[in-house]
């Protein structure tokens, strides 16, 4: 066993107890949460630092590929690094009132499930995890009780279950053709296996199954609503975090599994017109969480677009836009909490709240790239990478990309002119205290990295590398498990 | 830490103390101090004016394998130089009572100079960029820095001016994003961000390649510069800023796309290569395309400017229509042409500044820039009317002032290249535009005096001083033109294109000191031919001949609304916004795709649509192995 | 060239164009006398016209700017003087050319405007917005007309157009050359010196004079200058464009004569134009002439 374990195993006990707990002491089950996180930042941060990664974990005792094991590389460690960061930001059960021990629960059932497929080194652990996640995350967004947010979970419990059905029937495929679920070891035997439209088809379902939560075009008619009726950090999580391990999920399984023109040209596709859809969208969105819901699924697929570029610069233009991201999106969520409504009743918001207005044109300039912002340099990697890639697809999805940007720019500075119009009085008040620092704590993240472009490159590069390491990947059963 | 190090720090130094103490009664003074810093500053890089070496930052970060370098040649000083007085000599002018007005008002005069102090650091930084990367940063900062400066001016426009700085925001990332697009191919033909190996790759691109990063550089720096036909954006975000903002951006702001598109036509590219792109075989070719679009650009937005009524709009349109001079000019390639199109750009700061500034004067004075709301004010406001006057001349490209010089120098390039067609509509934006400046001269301050005006004082000198200033440059680079011509074919030179022969008196036959000289001739013998008539006496503005009316104060006997009606009649019919429609129909297409947008993600039957897709992945997916 | 030779040129030039644009304006009293067999005024009329004028008694200025405009109308136009050749004397022609003086034409016109705009009467800038109007309508004609002539002979520099032909004889002017420009240019020279039909502008039962409504005394005088060298500048720089310029002074005066008497003539043969009207006409027969004639040109 090992301390990497921990991140998972922790919140999902937690959870159990959680309800129990605060029966007897409220206050120290509202502080369990988020204490915990820092313990899981904690251990991955000294994990990070005393092995050399990859290595393998093999639960139970049993070796891969018999066993279930979780693979552990420094991409792995970042995403998981980031959903215990993210969660503890966006910790959504602060409140205290007795909504209090169910968020929690669900949080942490989330926060467990997220890092295990962060984690995971077999398909069958991922399903299991993927479905873990569901459930909680169903849990959170109808958390609120109102009408529209049991309208939007159901919708979202339709097309979730039907993903899970599909990445199910993916799985089965590729188990009858290989029968193994470790994904070095399906990497070992895709060459001769599941090269061939049998092994694309599951490659398929396994994209669009767990494109649920990636946002990915056609699977996410259910994300505006989602996020417009649940509460606003549990759709910042969703949005800034728990899309993105499903991206890692299906990335993982392209680059290991499938490194092929044609899965690769899928994602591609299903990308451009994701991003398409999402920033087309957004322009007439009447009120700003769809606003941002669509923004979400247009940036979704500019990360799409990213990692189907081969090689490594596909992974750093990737792993760059994630990033940057989850950051701003986070933060952007945190300002909707309470300016979430419509977006005329923002008319004059700068004046009810200067702070917050000037974050949220901070976040929308990140968001557009405009440089020295860190999402000028994380598009900057997409777009250098789609051009070197020279074909004719890949062109086409840089004119989308670009023309998508200057939509963006337009509907997220309509909103910021908006805010700063003379004369007009807006009716909403300003974002709690709570949501404000946690946007300044996203907003300083943003600026600090401005000044720590140049580590933050090389670490990049360096996780890209890892990243797109396919036979590193598969190697990592070879040496064992600890 | 270089000179160029010393100017940027000094720069950012300059913006930091707008920031903070912007608001200050004190902080214009200081501000404008502080700019000409900057500007002795440029005077001791003045050596790259007359060909010295290019000045190279000490300060070169690195990040994702990529430098940022920053490199001050002749055409970026020459640039600056302009930047930098104009950011001055704007920044004076708010100094003083036009400041306090502006803060009674309930402006943000902090964040106005602020804004200015940004434009100017974000202009340097682009103006000194040493490799494409930065080149893009600089590209962006000058779009967000004049976007801050156009949208602040909310309360004094009436609400105005948030929908104009949205539009230009617009415009401008799309020009940013082509800017991108061209960084990319740049980067996929030469392996680089640097110019040398861009340089180097040109040849060996495909025509293809060659012809798409010639239309990304020229869509990112058209758009900038307003040129037809992205124009719509410009005249009403200039027009609706803070005063002095206004005037700078009028000046110099979008003329960074001409200092794009010269690096372009000159140095990356080379205009050479741009005509050897041929549209129609021997008979049209993509410079000629630049040539067109230059000529078209003159002439609507003079003509649109014709039927302004508000002053500042009627001036940032003009602004627009002087920008095809400019191009034109660069993009006949010779040494004239050139020479004519970038002393331009010197030549349009010169008089825009002070033709904005002088209108923002009178609005101080008298509230107002509608030209049929004022009238007769010379009387009252006789240095400003002198700025002014001077500042139309040079507008209109009469002689002696500057105007006419650059302008001569593209009429005779067009001349002596055959080209008939684009040398009559450059005439015919001349002689619009001397229509409509001398409306804008006569409506203000011309004809009757109004009666509510009848105490308006003429403008403060600390509003004056600087618009003195800028006419006095109108005027001696008219007279002398060789002064900015030496720049001028330093940046030639830089630019590898080739070098205009000049004197001092200017170039092509031209010599403006024996013209401006016989001019003040003629005027002595004119003086002395009218002194020695009888002596004159002053009479009142009522006492007129009106036709049998009595003239009083209640009597308005003013000629100003559709002052050419005349004209109007025949060519109103003309004017068909086809620009304005053209937009609107993009936006109605967005609209509509959006909508379509909105409806997928409202369908109910989600799953079944997901079914389809499924199919539709995995029949894709078969397909296209089976194949 | 010595300084002093220079300096006389200076004042002779402008000089010989205030004399013979006074016998012009007499000439143009003269042939509208005689279409009317009248016998006309006498030689001198003219300069006595000015004398009266600048020695009448009542002299009304309306300000600075209106004497300073009446400066300007006459100064501009001693500078022009100077700067187009005549036999003998090129003066300082070498330093500007076609192009420079075309726009240097203007300049006259702007401070006869800032004048007639500072008398403060609609009727004045009335007329300075159709005067303005037909100035846009003509020069597209004459601009044309200037880019053929400088495109023919390859220079836009008068010394040298007159050089040329006069060395290749009447078989290299202008109007010999390229016929249709040449008309072209009369058409210009007719709209140019605002003789009818383009001279709705005045229209005195209309707007009472235009531009002259508030003018009297050395004001009207001035213009009256103005006029004189208006005719002169016009008739030397048709004469130096399409005819050679002037060998010596007795073919140089006929010439110039000849050219101001036909537009003085053909105005008395039109009624004025409404304003929209004449743009229409200048800018149909004068620019399809004139293209035609660039079309010429380039050949």
């Amino acid at each position: 066993m090992n301390a990497i374990v921990l991140p998972v195993v922790l919140p999902l006990l937690a959870a159990f107890l959680l309800p129990s707990l605060a029966r007897i002491w409220s206050s120290a089950a509202r502080v369990l949460g988020p204490v915990l996180m820092l313990v899981s930042l904690c251990v991955l941060w000294t994990t990070w630092g005393e092995h050399p990664t990859p290595f393998v974990v093999a639960l139970g005792g049993f070796q891969p590929p018999m066993g279930i094991a979780f693979h552990v590389d420094s991409v792995a460690m970042l995403f998981a690094f980031l959903v215990a960061g993210g969660a503890l930001l966006m910790w959504p059960a602060w409140t205290d009132d007795d909504t209090m021990p169910r968020l929690a629960a669900l949080t942490l059932l989330l926060v467990a499930a997220a890092t295990g497929l962060a984690l995971s080194g077999d398909l069958f652990n991922v399903y299991v995890f993927y479905e873990l996640l569901s459930v909680a995350s169903f849990g959170l967004v109808s958390a609120r009780r109102t009408g529209a947010a049991f309208a939007a979970g159901f919708r979202y419990l339709v097309i979730s279950g039907f993903g899970s059905v599909l990445a199910l029937l993916g799985i089965a495929l590729i188990y009858l053709r290989t029968g193994t679920l470790n994904i070095a070891h399906l990497g070992q035997l895709a060459p001769e296996s599941l090269a061939d439209p049998f092994g694309l088809a599951a490659f398929a379902l396994l994209l669009l199954g767990f494109g649920v939560k990636a946002e990915l075009f056609p699977v996410n008619t259910w994300v505006p609503e989602v996020y417009a009726g649940s509460s606003a950090r549990v759709a910042g999580l969703l949005a800034g975090v728990v899309s993105k391990l499903a991206v890692l999920v299906v990335v993982r399984m392209l680059v290991v599994v499938f490194p092929h023109d044609e899965t690769r040209m899928l994602l591609l596709i299903l990308g451009v017109v994701g991003v398409l859809s999402g920033e087309l969208a957004a322009w007439s969105a009447k009120d700003m969480r769809r606003m941002l819901a669509f923004s979400s699924i247009g940036q979704l697929g500019m990360i799409f677009i990213a990692f189907s570029i081969p090689g490594e610069a596909g992974w750093v233009a990737g792993l760059a836009l994630v990033l940057h991201h989850l950051v701003v999106k986070s933060g952007l969520f945190l300002i909707a909490d309470r300016w979430g409504g419509a977006l005329q009743s923002l008319t004059g918001a700068a004046r009810v709240s200067p702070f917050t207005a000037g974050l949220f044109v901070l976040f929308a300039l990140s968001l557009i790239g405009v440089p020295p912002l860190p999402g000028f340099w994380a598009k900057l990697q997409l777009v250098i990478g789609l051009v070197e890639n020279g074909n004719g697809v890949y062109l086409g999805a840089l004119l989308v990309f670009l023309a998508a940007t200057v939509i963006e720019a337009n509907y997220l500075f309509r909103l910021a002119v908006a805010m700063y119009a003379e004369g007009a009085s807006s009716t909403v008040t300003a974002p709690s205290g709570g949501n404000r620092i946690g946007a300044a704590i996203f907003a300083a993240v943003l600026v600090a990295a401005v000044f720590l472009l140049n580590p933050l490159s090389e670490a990049i590069d360096d996780l890209a590398v890892v990243g797109n390491d396919a036979t590193g990947y598969m190697d990592s059963l070879a040496g064992g498990a600890r | 830490m270089s000179v160029l190090d010393q100017l940027l720090v000094f720069a950012f130094m300059t913006g930091a103390v707008a920031s903070f103490i912007g608001d200050r009664r004190f902080a214009g003074t200081l501000l404008a101090i502080l700019y000409f810093g900057q500007f002795l500053l440029l005077v001791k890089l003045a050596p790259l004016g007359y060909g010295a070496q290019p000045v190279v930052s000490a300060w070169q970060p690195a990040l994702f394998g990529e430098v940022l370098v920053w490199r001050m040649d002749a055409l970026g000083w020459y640039f600056a130089l302009i930047t930098v007085v104009a950011g001055w000599l704007v920044t004076w002018y708010a100094s003083g009572e036009w400041g306090q007005g502006y803060r009674e008002r309930g402006g943000n005069l902090g964040l106005m100079h602020t804004a200015v102090a940004a434009n100017v650091v974000a202009m340097l930084l682009l103006l000194s960029s040493g490799n494409l990367l930065s080149l893009f940063v600089g590209w962006e900062l000058v779009s967000w820095a004049g976007f801050l400066l156009m949208v602040m001016n909310g309360r004094e426009s009436g609400g105005v001016s948030g929908p104009a700085g949205l539009r230009y925001i617009t415009y401008a990332t799309l020009g940013a994003m082509a800017l991108l697009a061209a960084l990319a191919i740049a980067h996929h033909a030469s392996g680089s961000f640097e110019y040398i190996d861009l340089i180097d790759a040109v040849d060996q691109m495909t025509g293809p390649t060659r012809v798409s990063l010639v239309i990304a550089f020229a869509l990112a720096f058209t758009i900038k510069m307003g040129l037809l036909p992205f124009h719509l954006w410009q005249a009403p975000a200039y027009a609706y800023s803070p005063g002095p903002g206004g005037a700078f951006l009028g000046a110099i702001s979008s003329r960074v796309g001409l200092w794009g598109l010269a690096m372009v036509f000159g140095s990356l590219i080379g205009i050479g290569r741009i005509a050897g792109i041929e549209l129609i075989p021997g008979w049209f070719d993509l410079r000629d395309v630049f040539m067109w679009v230059a000529a078209l650009t003159i002439v609507l937005p003079t003509f649109t400017a014709l039927r302004q009524n508000d002053a500042r709009l009627l001036l940032a349109w003009h602004g627009i229509g002087q920008g095809g001079y400019m191009l034109l000019g660069l993009a006949a390639g010779d040494a004239l042409g050139t020479g004519g199109g970038l002393m331009h750009v010197l030549n349009h700061a010169s008089y825009q500044a002070p033709l904005f500034l002088a209108v923002f004067a009178v609005m101080h004075r008298t509230g107002t820039s509608d030209l049929n709301r004022l009238g007769g004010l010379v009387a009252r406001m006789p240095l400003t009317f002198l700025v002014m006057l001077i500042g139309i001349i040079g507008l209109a490209g009469l002689p002696p002032m500057n105007g006419f010089v650059s302008k001569y120098l593209v009429y005779i390039s067009l001349l002596r290249q055959g080209e008939p067609l684009l040398f009559i509509l450059a005439v015919i934006g001349t002689l619009g535009t001397v229509l409509s400046v001398f409306k804008l001269l006569h409506n203000t301050f011309l004809g009757q005096l109004r009666v509510e005006h009848m105490e308006v004082r003429e403008a403060p000198w600390s509003m004056l001083i600087p618009m003195l200033l800028m006419a006095s440059v109108v005027v001696v680079t008219g007279t002398a033109p060789g002064l900015v011509l030496d720049w001028v074919a330093s940046a030639q030179a830089a630019l590898g294109l080739p070098v205009l022969d000049h004197t001092l008196g200017g170039a092509a036959g031209l010599d403006m000191l024996w013209v401006s000289g016989v001019l003040v001739y003629g005027f002595a013998v004119g003086t002395l031919l009218f002194l020695s008539g009888n002596k004159s006496r002053r009479v009142h503005q009522f006492d007129n001949y009106a036709g049998g009316h009595f003239l009083t104060a209640e009597n308005q006997y003013q000629y100003s609304d559709q002052f050419y009606a005349g004209l109007m009649h025949h060519i109103g019919g003309w004017y068909r916004a086809s620009f304005t429609w053209a937009e609107s129909v993009v936006i109605a297409s967005v609209d509509a795709m959006s909508a379509a947008a909105n409806g997928f993600f409202r369908r109910t039957q989600a799953v079944f649509l997901l079914l389809l897709a499924t199919l539709g992945s995995v029949a894709w997916l078969l397909w296209g192995v089976g194949s | 060239m010595s300084t002093t030779h220079l300096l006389i040129e200076l004042v002779l030039m402008p000089l010989v164009a205030f004399v013979v644009g006074l016998a012009m304006l007499l000439m143009l009293r003269k042939i509208g006398a005689r279409l009317q067999r009248r016998v006309g005024p006498p030689l001198l009329q003219p300069l006595f016209d000015v004398i009266k004028l600048y020695s009448k008694r009542t002299q009304v200025s309306h300000g600075l700017l209106h004497e300073a405009g009446i400066v300007v109308a006459v100064g501009a136009y001693v500078a022009i003087e100077t700067l187009v050749p005549v036999p003998g004397m090129n003066g300082i022609a070498e330093k500007g050319g076609l192009i420079l003086l075309s726009y240097l034409m203007m300049v006259p016109s702007l401070g006869l405007a800032l004048g007639v705009g500072q008398c403060a009467n609609p009727n004045g800038s009335i007329g300075l917005s159709r005067a303005m109007t037909a100035m846009l309508a003509y020069d597209i004609p004459f601009m044309l007309v200037v880019f053929g002539v400088a495109w023919q002979f390859q220079t836009t520099n008068l010394v040298e157009l007159v050089a040329v032909q006069q060395a290749g004889g009447i078989a290299t002017w202008g109007i010999v050359e390229n016929p249709l420009l040449a008309i072209a240019g009369l058409f210009g020279l007719q709209a140019m010196l605002g003789k009818q039909p383009f001279e709705i502008y005045v229209a005195p039962a209309e707007i009472a004079t235009g531009p002259m409504v508030e003018m009297g005394g050395k004001f009207l005088g001035g213009l009256f200058v103005m006029q004189s060298f208006q005719f002169y500048t016009a008739g030397v720089l048709y004469t130096t464009m399409f005819l050679g310029g002037g060998e010596n002074w007795f073919t140089f005066l006929i010439k110039i004569f000849v050219v101001v008497a036909i537009p003085l003539s053909v105005a008395f043969m039109f009624p004025r134009y409404r304003t929209e009207d004449m743009v229409r006409l200048v800018w149909k027969w004068p620019v399809i002439l004139a293209l035609l004639g660039l079309v010429v040109a380039v050949q």
